[in-house]
């Protein structure tokens, strides 16, 4: 068992983990924190993923004792039931949440794109998110969310 | 019936009841919420597709370290069955494997690893048996047996007219055959749940799924108990589109209802993707030949066809996917003479079953790509051939099924046609040099509301009114598809309270009444008028008190957004008053209601009849590109038109209609799950390609209403509906920009560039 100490939505945390261990078990096995998701084990589907040290990373594919010194955004980090993020009410107002279960990973990697570009292009939306699948909704929904949340950015 | 401008919030885009908890990430999937003292299961599945099981040796994986205990047939207290409509799939598998998706032994350990590590220290000896792979070989070889009373599960017949006299009829006759592919489901969400025993009673199963009374059921036969003793609530599922609906979800609640008993403590079982991919139920392979008689100008006389659906190892919905597939198998078009033949078969594959579409994809995409084919040989635009033979008001369907007022297929074609700008692109591709060939092609759909002919259609649901809002009850389950929201909406509408105030509870069969499977894209139908009853009863309820109260009549008294008035300019009661009022009266404002659906029945020797009750109609054109070097088909765009009766919402509807599209494509051009001699060559998300947002293209969609009498304010069936058209609009698509057929699914690059280069 290794010490980890990290940062996981903006709180420091230390946590014992195994050599083994991805992030995604740590997140939600020893920190209780269920938003990231395994929809694969093997980076396919994108459903694990959070953004770590400003990059979105696919979490089951990291280990966990690789995060040491990190700082970790999970969705369990983003708006509250009080205060949604901008993101999440596009997301709810667009209708581009049906099953929800990629919906976290969703939202997060709208957040990074969108953290590093004000108004991206619907290019440049589609290619950030095309690493998570979505059987559901069929993807337009989604990128009208981001689409909407980008420009109700720059309104202020 | 009044249009949708005269509701308050039916036909209104409003947000759906369960998305604030799923855009923050709470913990409410199966695999969320298992307990941190629960064991975990690991399955030992079948390494053959066709044997014997000579012995299943368990010691050594019992002995391990960690290890609870290893389940085998012998330790099922009541029936080992886990099947969907027959009785012929065990649980767990003893005497002879038929798949690889056969499941020898549960593996119960204090954590996954140490499951997983034993699991394959179980050593089973098999004999092997000569293996069937397709259904050719299935109906060529009577002999080598998958199940003892034969290979053919179920055999359909529809004769309507005289097909002879058809052809005789006809100047030209077309005859082609069509391949479709075992399409995977894949939920973003594995298959996953736990159990936990009860204090007052047997046990709680909680886990990802469709039909939680159907899952009661099978567990209580599993465990040899009443049905009384088992609970089952349905945690939050993330995605199915039919496969949660069959053999897993039953699995999954057995094996650990089993274990938890025998353990005393919860005990959970969470799919990997391979898995997932190996055990749940497919979409049936089809092969379906047609042969068309047409006159030369262009009128349908006759139509042949046989249509065989691989259901796999097990029959799991198979026969009623067959079903579904050879009442829609000639498309939504009038043919007086009519002659189709259906088989269900056997094979060593693993299980074909529920899939979004069940059997209509299949049968559309032939039946589409047919009627180019007829066109082209008539030297007839595809659009126009379609409009001299389409069903429209007074027709007479396949099944001798005369259509009432409810077909907006002429409209929905009409709208494509004008909003791709058709006939202007028709001409335009066609015209188009080089290697990048761009081509526009079109399916016209119809699809027959919920159940039908399938069994019996009942759905009950209750309502209750307090001060704080209504909170409904209904057994019919939320996975994505938004329909209970839709309920949530019909209720608010009916009674008058605002959409925020209206919650539903889980579904939990200790609490909530069965209301038959969800399925059949059913919900919206049959939900909605339940709960549009129980909704009607409150509110006939209030309108009498609160007519005593605001001196009036009761059909005068109005309530929106909560507020009770008289028609005219009169005084205002608070609901929450009026409320107050009735408890008082001793007037209660809980409903229960029940609707069945009556009227469906059909010939079984002819299939002739009323299949089902009434028709969902849509209209779909492809725009491809195709590039003719690499074989490289994609869709640039799809305009969509469907007649949704009544559009309860309007932002459902797109969701609906962009995800069944973008299933569709995927089905139409990079979806396949290869069985290798019957074992599943690519059980991952990187050899199974399924659409990413880069491969779905602008999606238009157009909804049209032309009320059903099924469903609450008209509305019908439209969860299903739209993946059935577009695999064949993007295939007739390809044919236009390419001049070449692929006949078989998917279009990949490999059949495109061997179609062009011969």
């Amino acid at each position: 068992m290794r010490k980890l100490i990290f940062t996981v939505n903006g709180k420091r945390r230390t946590c014992l983990v195994r050599d083994h261990e991805t992030l995604l078990e740590v997140l939600r096995n020893r920190l209780g924190l269920k938003g990231a998701k395994d929809g694969c084990s093997t980076g396919d589907c994108g459903a694990c993923a959070v953004i770590v040290d400003n990059r979105l990373v696919n979490s089951c594919l990291m280990l966990a004792i690789q995060a040491r010194g990190s700082k970790i955004l999970t969705i369990e980090g983003i708006g509250s039931r009080q205060r949604l993020h901008r993101l999440q009410r596009a997301f709810i107002e667009e209708g581009a949440v049906q099953c929800g279960y990629c919906t976290p990973a969703m939202i997060l990697a709208a957040k990074s794109l969108l953290d590093h570009q004000i108004k991206p292009s619907e290019e440049a939306i589609r290619n950030e998110i095309s690493g998570i699948l979505c059987r559901c909704t069929g993807y337009n929904q989604i990128v009208r969310a981001i689409q909407a949340s980008s420009q109700r950015r720059t309104r202020r | 019936m009044r249009s949708s401008s005269q509701f308050n919030i039916i036909g209104k885009p409003v947000e759906r009841i369960d998305a604030v908890r799923k855009v923050l990430g709470d913990p409410v999937y199966a695999a969320d919420l298992i307990p941190n003292d629960s064991l975990h299961i690991k399955l030992v599945r079948a390494q053959l597709p066709h044997a014997k099981i000579v012995n299943i040796d368990i010691s050594t994986a019992s002995r391990a370290k960690g290890v609870r205990g290893v389940l085998t047939a012998r330790d099922i207290p009541g029936v080992n069955i886990s099947s969907c409509i027959i009785p012929d799939r065990p649980l767990l598998a003893h005497g002879k494997v038929r798949c690889v998706g056969d499941i020898i032994a549960a593996v119960i350990a204090e954590d996954i690893d140490t499951a997983a590590d034993a699991a394959s220290l179980v050593n089973v000896e098999y004999e092997p048996l000569p293996v069937i792979s397709s259904p050719s070989e299935s109906l060529r070889h009577e002999s080598i047996k998958v199940h003892e009373n034969g290979n053919i599960v179920r055999h359909l017949r529809i004769r309507k007219g005289d097909v002879e006299k058809g052809f005789a009829e006809s100047d030209i006759i077309v005859e082609n055959s069509y391949a479709t592919q075992f399409q995977d489901p894949t939920p973003i969400e594995p298959e996953a749940g736990f159990s936990r025993p009860n204090s007052d009673g047997l046990v709680t199963f909680r886990g990802s799924m469709q039909n939680p009374h159907y899952v009661r059921g099978a567990i209580a036969r599993i465990l040899g108990t009443r049905e009384d003793k088992v609970r089952v609530v349905q945690a939050d599922t993330g995605g199915t589109f039919g496969t949660k609906s069959d053999e897993v979800a039953m699995d999954i609640g057995g094996l650990t209802a089993i274990s938890s008993i025998m353990m005393h403590k919860p005990v959970s079982l969470v799919y990997t993707r391979e898995e997932s991919m190996v055990l749940h139920s497919k979409r049936h392979p089809f092969t379906i030949k047609h042969k068309t008689g047409v006159t030369k100008d262009g009128l349908l006389r006759a139509a042949e066809i046989e249509l065989v659906a691989d259901t796999g190892a097990y029959a799991s919905n198979g026969p009623l996917v067959l079903l579904r597939a050879i009442f829609h198998s000639t498309g939504p078009y009038v043919i007086p003479n009519v002659k189709a033949d259906g088989l269900c078969v056997y094979t060593n594959n693993t299980i074909a079953g529920s899939f979004r579409g069940f059997g209509n994809p299949q049968a559309h995409f032939a039946a589409e790509c047919q009627m180019d084919a007829v066109a082209s040989k008539l030297g007839m635009d595809p659009l126009e051939f379609r409009l001299k033979n389409i069903l429209r008001p007074g027709a007479s369907t396949a099944s001798g099924q005369i259509l009432d007022e409810s077909v907006g297929l002429e409209e929905c074609a009409d709208i494509v046609r004008d909003s791709s700008r058709w006939s202007d692109k028709r001409a335009e591709y066609k015209a188009s040099q080089g290697r990048l060939r761009k081509g526009i092609g079109l399916a016209l759909m119809y699809h027959g509301n919920s159940i039908g002919p399938e069994g019996a259609d009942i759905a009950t649901a209750t309502v209750t009114l307090t001060k704080s809002g209504v909170v409904f009850k209904i057994g019919l389950t939320e996975y994505g598809t938004g329909a209970r929201s839709g309920l949530a909406q019909i209720i608010a509408e009916v009674i008058g309270v605002p959409l925020e105030l209206v919650k539903d509870e889980p579904a939990d069969t200790a609490t909530t009444e069965d209301s038959g499977g969800t399925f059949a894209s059913r919900t919206t139908v049959m939900g909605g008028r339940a709960v549009m009853a129980a909704a009607r009863a409150i509110r006939d309820k209030l309108n009498k008190v609160a007519a005593e109260l605001l001196e009036c009549h009761p059909s005068d008294v109005t309530i929106q957004d909560g507020i009770v008035r008289r028609s005219a300019r009169s005084r205002m009661i608070p609901l929450g008053k009026l409320v107050d009022e009735c408890s008082r009266r001793g007037v209660g404002l809980t409903e229960f209601a029940r609707y069945t659906a009556t009227g469906s029945a059909f010939d079984e020797n002819t299939g002739q009849g009323t299949p089902y009750l009434q028709y969902t109609f849509g209209a779909v054109v492809a725009e491809v590109e195709v590039d003719t070097g690499l074989g490289l088909a994609r869709a640039i765009k799809l305009t969509t038109a469907y007649d949704v009766g009544r559009a309860i919402n309007p932002r459902g509807l797109e969701g609906q209609i962009e995800g069944g599209a973008a299933q569709a494509l995927g089905y139409a051009l990079m979806e396949e799950l290869v069985h290798k001699n019957c074992e599943v060559a690519n059980p991952s998300l990187s050899e199974y390609l399924i659409p990413t947002s880069i491969d779905v293209p602008e999606i238009e969609s157009h909804l049209v209403e032309y009320p059903g009498r099924l469903g609450p304010f008209g509305a019908k069936a439209m969860g299903e509906p739209p993946i059935v058209a577009p695999a064949a609009a993007i295939v007739n698509a390809i044919y236009h920009a390419t001049g070449v057929w692929v006949r078989e699914l998917p279009a990949t690059p490999d059949k495109i560039l061997l179609a062009i280069s011969l």
